[in-house]
């Protein structure tokens, strides 16, 4: 058995999901009851793989809302983490995806001294970030956007912004070892992990936001914030292609204008109907066939009896399991999501 | 850690260790009434008052430890509401609201103080704590069973129970709020740590996802 440990986007979003599934209790509670609310197993879940084989697994929701960090109620999102984490534990499940901001929580505040919950010690060997799938499947879906909108990546500039995070800097390292950029540019806060990024990647320019967005044609958005960004379309060149990686997403409001496309960035289509009910809360086109490519991480470790950590830590991803991972996601039948042509 | 030998902590403490003390003198007793009402298990559960009492102790001597004097008239009048509600259904050999009181609510409730006191007790406190929490699973374990095993039966009569009973817990929490903060637990942590135990327990016996949700936040919303 799998398992999905996911959160919703907003206070907002998890009542009228508790309402929708018929939680009274919740729907009508505000931030303070969700710091109480402990994670709950909310669905079952059958997937089938191209191969034939079948394989099961659960959903965790935590509780954990973005809120609770934009409020400083930190105590509360890292008791939501661990005690999700306990809760697959105690489930038997093999291997659980850390969804969303999980993982970055689990990092940030350093769970990892904290393995004991109660009277379960965490195995970590049981969990996955699932960040090595998002960062091959954001690849796939940056060169398939180059395709479709015939830019050529050779003369392009590319801005990864939270390119010193642990999916950012998977996906400049793939960049840089598989495709010819005409500009890279790296962005985030802290100076100092992007100058070791771009010593290691040996290219690469360290920019911020404002002098980044009106430079690029692609903008791969992989930052880790609580709450999307408003971003002023006139800003951006035309054509301009943003893949949105974020959960909740890194932009706040959908852009329309002539010229910016924006994809759905760590997404994947399975080939086959999953049997699932909560993705229809997670305001996907397909609910049936679109996941989080960090989910179907899981799936894939299932699949092929890996129960191990397989991402874990920051800045660990190496070359050689981002092309495993994409073997075994085509094998499995998931492909990178893309907008209607 | 919190300064143990601080007025602040000593008067919180003198309240909290009292509650604990009583808390134990209750479940002792309550399981020997339950040991009358079920006779066929009674050898086990005068064994699990037997184990009641020797946590009362415990906690007694956690308080000397501290030379904090425990404030047991509070306490006792702490536990009241829940203790007469005990009472009025061991009269009326109301089994299932007995179980639900002392083996779900009260074990549920021990379960989730102990856990968030355990990292900021003192050593010999935390010794004695983390012995008790052990035993205190297997408590709630052996209400759950009977109460599973009799589940069809059983189910409305909890329900029942749970709405009369649930809520005096959030308002006995909240009449120690400042004390729990003042020996550095978390308010939150606890109600959180009983919604997973009490949850925990209710599905095993044999309710859904959603009647967990509704049964486990009962009256919280108001409290
Ligand atoms: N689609 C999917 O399946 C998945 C999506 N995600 C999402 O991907 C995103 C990144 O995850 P992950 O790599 O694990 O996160 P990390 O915490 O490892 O990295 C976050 C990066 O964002 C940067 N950053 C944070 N805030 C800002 C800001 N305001 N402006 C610019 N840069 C910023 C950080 O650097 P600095 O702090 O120095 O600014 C860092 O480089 C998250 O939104 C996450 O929820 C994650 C897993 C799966
Ligand atoms: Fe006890
Ligand atoms: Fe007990």
């Amino acid at each position: 058995m799998f398992g999905l440990i996911g959160h919703l986007t907003s206070l907002t979003h998890a009542q009228r999901v508790a309402d929708k599934l018929g939680y009274p209790e919740y729907a009508d509670s505000d931030l303070e009851f969700w710091c109480m609310a402990p994670p709950q197993v909310v669905d079952e879940i059958t997937v089938t793989s191209i191969t034939g084989q079948k394989i099961h697994g659960q959903y965790v929701e935590s509780c954990f809302l973005p809120e609770m960090l934009a409020g400083g109620r930190v105590k509360a999102a890292c008791r939501k983490i661990l005690n999700a984490m306990a809760l697959a534990q105690r489930r038997g499940l093999s291997i659980t995806a850390l969804g969303g901001f999980s993982s970055i929580i689990f990092e940030n505040f350093r769970l990892d001294s904290l393995r004991r919950v109660r009277n379960i010690d965490l195995e970590v060997q049981r969990f996955t970030t699932g960040n090595t799938h998002t960062a091959y499947i954001i690849c796939q879906q940056l060169q398939l956007a180059a395709q479709r909108y015939v830019m050529d990546l050779a003369a392009a500039t590319v801005a990864v912004v939270g390119a010193s995070g642990d999916i950012g800097s998977a996906i400049c390292q793939w960049l840089a070892a598989h495709t010819q950029l005409g500009k890279l540019l790296l962005v985030a806060r802290d100076r100092q992990r992007l100058e070791e990024l771009q010593a290691n990647l040996k290219q690469g320019e360290i920019c911020s936001v404002e002098d980044a967005l009106p430079r690029a044609d692609f903008i791969v958005w992989v930052a880790s914030m609580n709450q999307g960004m408003v971003l002023n379309p006139q800003v951006l060149r035309d054509p301009c292609v943003i893949i949105d990686g974020g959960y909740p997403k890194n932009i706040a409001s959908s852009l329309q204008r002539q010229g910016v496309y924006v994809i759905d960035g760590g997404m994947v289509e399975h080939s086959l109907d999953i049997e699932w009910n909560i993705m229809q809360f997670l305001n996907v086109a397909n609910p049936a066939r679109q996941l989080f490519a960090c989910f179907a991480e899981s799936m894939l470790l299932e699949f092929e009896g890996l129960h191990t950590n397989f991402s874990w830590g920051r800045n660990l991803i190496t070359l050689e399991k981002l092309d495993l991972i994409g073997q075994l996601s085509r094998k499995h039948g998931f492909r990178p999501l893309m907008p209607e042509a | 850690a919190p300064d143990y030998s601080s007025t602040v902590y000593r008067q919180a403490y003198s309240r909290i260790n009292g509650i604990v003390i009583e808390g134990e003198q209750e479940a002792n007793d309550n399981y020997l009434k339950l040991a009358e009402m079920l006779p066929e298990a009674a050898d086990e559960l005068r064994k699990l008052a037997k184990m009641e009492l020797r946590h009362m102790k415990g906690f007694q001597s956690c308080g000397k430890n501290l030379q904090v004097e425990p404030d047991m008239e509070f306490a006792r009048a702490f536990f009241s509401p829940l203790h007469n509600n005990f009472q009025k259904a061991a009269a009326a050999g109301d089994l299932v609201t007995c179980f639900v009181i002392q083996s779900l609510i009260i074990e549920c409730f021990a379960i989730a103080a102990y856990n968030i006191y355990i990292p900021v007790a003192d050593d010999f406190a935390r010794k004695i704590t983390e012995g008790v929490v052990k035993d205190e699973y297997l408590h709630l374990n052996f209400g759950e069973r009977w109460l599973g095993e009799h589940f069809p039966e059983v189910k409305a009569q909890i329900e029942v129970a749970n709405a009369q009973n649930l809520p005096l817990v959030w308002q006995m929490l909240q009449q120690v709020d400042a004390d729990v903060e003042n020996i550095h637990m978390d308010r939150e942590a606890i109600v959180e740590d009983f919604m997973i135990a009490y949850g925990e327990a209710l599905a095993n016996i044999g309710f859904s996802t959603r009647e967990v949700m509704r049964l486990s936040a009962q009256g919280l919303r108001t409290a």
